[in-house]
């Protein structure tokens, strides 16, 4: 059998091997470029996913819709005033008031953890196990808490949350409900997916 | 070798002999495909949105690409192209009912987002090109490349009120307009296609003196 | 490690045996890189293959437009299409050419039989895949092609037309016959085409390459055992094997990047347009390496004993390829390779190939009086390179084979 011998010049041959096998590894690094992006959402997908425009003109106040975006329920609850004022009284009861820990943008880290007061924005996906909380806008005693002050219960495993999506203390639910992206372009619009300026 | 020209000859009369006219009944014009111009493939968009849209889709492009590819801003293009309220996002396609279209038209208009690549591209131009009246038509109108063509002319106002040479500019965007629809990936690809070439070139080249350093000790 | 693995799975004596230390002839020419580039074009085929299957929809109604979906709405979409539409030509040219190499250097012949027919075997089902591949787009030409070979099997006799409604699972080709061609495509067929290669590559690495002379360099070792006349797979046919995969990925990516549909013969044409059971276009040709067979089927015109001319141009185009799997039993010639044959040899399969791109040619445009009679000429001339060969490597003259390889 023919073996390999030592070349006149071992540099060249070394110099080419190398610079082969690295050329050789840039293109297979290249070549993965076209198989991983596809896996990104596609046109349609994006385009499923676009924002919704909901009109918010037409709700009474303790009402709640359900708007459907990238395939989540958001709720959108234009809050009674009783409620309103109820959001700054209940905090000792609420697991994480400020929001330290939840999915929400920044124009909602305030008091009352909404962007235009007065109406609620919240993706409706318990975050517990994903179950979607019922809504029970009314106050006082109720089946599942003697003092209640308005907003989600959750039928799967209990967990509790006021009326814009804070998670109570003691209850599975380790975070509070999520805040999509939205804002309100004119006063009875809402946006959800886009950030805007309001 | 006398047989293969015999057979040659056999072979490439009955090919070239056999053939019919390249556009129905006429030769197409000569039409040189240009994607490279946003301008005039804008221009192809617009004729296409006022004139063709009406009826034909493209139902499988998105508005949102062909702005995005096409270089239009999309707000001014929501505002003018879009008539129905779709968003950006969605698909091309049109309101006209299969039924409605049957009622009213006799047929249904195809859609056309695939049309520049079943049909080429210098029948399309040669056939908006050759309309001509005849009375014996429903619409008053036959066409040269498409024969009992059930489409009306419509961009007969603009054939009748340009002079040829604006009116061939016109039909010439479209065509392009509908060339770049038919494969809208097209420059993006081109363009990849001499960057991966040159790399293959450099590679290949490398592959090649290091065979021949090992290919010398098997003489 | 490697050790601990080792004493477990002898991985290193494996990769050396079929890889690295591969004793091949050292005579070996050009012909021999298409087996590797044939191994790429599989792997490429099957990587491709996987990302359109995540986008593709099976069905009648959606099958046309996912396809659209993907060359525009997935990203980089389009590459993969082109690439796994253009991979399917570039893996018949390169199969054609490596089947090629084995009729002029005699490799089917003893003992390498079972190598040859595991390739052709590979070959069949790479047809099949080609078919059925073909279909899934769903335009006219997918269609009205799946029309036309169904209805081959309804020219069967006696259960012919029983056996076309049952592969197609309805009255008519349908969203039903779709469903299963594309489950074949993506699954059984591949699962199959892997074995196969798998087999292939197994009994060749056994029994040792075949090499331009025809030469059995095994009749001369060294104390180990490995022929005189070899030189190990690393480094010097893998650096052959990578500066070949260089060339032929210039050619294929200059087809993928600027001429993706290849004039109409990677991408039909008439195949942007939806399937409509209503109306057939006005030329349907298949594939074009399917055409040489397309021309047998077309040729035979004319009925016998009883066998319908539909019927009897199946069997024709069915036996076109089945007998190069004959090949092995009817060489009778004392030597492998054509460069020691006779003129005879030299002769036949001269007049094979020009009668296979004859019939290629023949097979891509419409059919006229003097055509049909060149395809059935060209037929014949075919299927003698096959039918006498038995006659004619026994009656020429050979060249004696050198003991070793000439330097």
């Amino acid at each position: 059998m023919v073996q390999p011998i030592s070349p006149p010049n071992p540099g060249r041959r070394k110099f080419l091997s190398l610079v082969t096998g690295l050329m050789a590894s840039i293109g297979a690094i290249f070549l993965a470029i076209p198989f991983l992006s596809a896996f990104k959402p596609s046109a349609r997908a994006e385009a499923a996913g676009a924002p919704v425009q909901v009109d918010i003109s037409s709700l009474v106040p303790g009402q709640m819709k359900v708007v459907e975006w990238r395939g989540k329920p958001i709720f959108v609850v234009k809050m009674t005033e009783n409620t309103v004022k109820l959001l700054s009284s209940n905090l000792n009861r609420l697991a994480d008031p400020d929001g330290s820990n939840s999915v929400q943008p920044v124009y909602v880290e305030n008091q009352i953890r909404s962007r235009k007061e007065g109406v609620a924005v919240i993706t409706g996906v318990c975050t517990h196990l994903g179950c979607s909380p019922k809504y029970y806008p009314e106050t006082g005693s109720v089946a599942f808490d003697s003092d209640w002050q308005g907003g989600f219960f959750c039928p799967c495993h209990g967990s509790k949350f006021d009326m814009v999506g804070r998670v109570y203390a003691g209850v599975p639910a380790p975070t509070n409900m999520d805040v999509p992206p939205h804002y309100f372009p004119k006063d009875n619009i809402l946006v959800i997916g886009l950030d805007g300026v309001s | 070798m006398k047989l293969f020209s015999f057979l040659f000859l056999i072979l490439t009369i009955n090919v070239f002999g056999a053939d019919e006219f390249s556009c129905g009944t006429i030769e197409c014009d000569e039409f040189q495909v240009n994607i490279s111009n946003n301008a005039d493939l804008q221009n192809g968009l617009s004729t296409y949105m006022n004139y063709c849209y009406g009826c034909h889709s493209l139902q499988y492009s998105r508005y949102k690409r062909v702005a995005e590819d096409l270089d239009i801003p999309i707000d001014l293009y929501v505002e003018n192209l879009i008539y129905d309220g779709s968003k950006p996002g969605e698909l091309m396609k049109i309101s006209l009912s299969k039924d409605d279209a049957i009622n009213w038209l006799g047929a249904y208009p195809p859609d056309l987002t695939l049309e520049a690549r079943v049909r080429k591209p210098e029948w399309i131009y040669t056939y908006l090109k050759s309309y001509y009246s005849d009375s014996s038509r429903p619409y008053g109108v036959n066409n040269l490349v498409y024969k009992n063509v059930s489409m009306p002319h419509v961009l007969e106002d603009l054939q009748a009120s340009l002079p040829e040479e604006n009116y061939n500019k016109v039909i010439s965007d479209l065509t392009n307009f509908l060339v770049y629809v038919s494969d809208p990936s097209a420059r993006e690809r081109q363009q990849m296609g001499v960057y991966v070439l040159l790399f293959l070139f450099l590679f290949t080249s490398f592959a090649f003196l290091l065979y021949r350093e090992y290919k010398k000790e098997l003489k | 490690m490697l050790q601990w693995i080792n004493s477990r799975f002898p991985i290193t004596d494996l990769v050396e045996r079929h890889l690295s230390k591969y004793p091949a002839p050292t005579n070996l020419n050009f012909w021999y890189l298409f087996g590797f580039l044939l191994i790429i074009v599989l792997v490429m085929q099957i990587l491709t293959g996987l990302w359109l299957m995540m986008n593709y929809t099976n069905t009648a109604e959606e099958a046309f437009s996912s396809v659209e979906y993907i060359m525009r709405d997935v990203e980089y979409g389009w590459l993969l299409r082109y690439l796994h539409a253009a991979g399917a030509s570039a893996f018949f040219v390169l199969i054609y050419l490596h089947m090629f190499r084995g009729m002029m250097y005699g490799s089917y012949q003893k003992p390498r039989e079972l190598i040859w027919l595991g390739g052709w075997v590979t070959y069949v089902l790479l047809c099949a895949e080609g078919f059925t591949g073909y279909v899934l787009p769903w335009g006219q030409m997918s269609f009205w092609a799946a029309q036309v070979i169904i209805s081959l099997l309804g020219s069967i006799p006696l259960v012919g037309e029983d056996l076309a409604t049952w592969v197609r699972g309805d009255y008519l080709i349908s969203g039903i016959t779709l469903s299963r061609l594309f489950a074949f495509h993506v699954v059984l067929l591949p699962i199959m085409l892997i074995a196969v290669v798998f087999f292939h590559i197994l009994a060749l690495h056994e029994i040792g390459s075949n090499n331009p002379d025809g030469i059995d360099i095994k009749k001369h070792v060294d104390d180990d055992g490995v022929p005189l006349d070899s030189k190990p797979f690393y480094p010097y046919d893998i650096t052959h094997d990578v500066y070949a995969l260089g060339v032929f990925l210039i050619f294929f990516c200059a087809i993928v990047f600027f001429f993706p549909g290849g004039g109409g013969y990677i991408l039909e044409t008439v195949n942007f347009e939806p399937a409509n059971p209503l109306s057939t276009p006005e030329h349907i040709v298949p594939s074009w390496y399917y055409t040489p067979y397309y021309a047998m089927l077309r040729a035979v015109d004319f009925s016998l004993f009883g066998l319908t001319a539909k019927f009897l141009g199946f069997v024709t185009m069915a036996a076109g390829i089945a007998i190069f799997a004959a090949l092995p039993w009817l060489d009778r010639s004392p030597v492998k390779s054509i460069r020691y044959k006779g003129i005879y040899s030299k002769i036949f399969l001269g007049g094979f190939v020009i009668s296979f791109f004859v019939l290629g040619y023949l097979g891509l445009v419409p059919p006229t009086e003097i055509k049909n009679i060149l395809a059935k000429v060209f037929t014949i001339i075919y299927f003698s390179y096959f039918l006498l060969m038995p006659i004619y490597t026994r009656l020429e003259k050979c060249k004696p084979v050198p003991e070793r390889v000439p330097a």
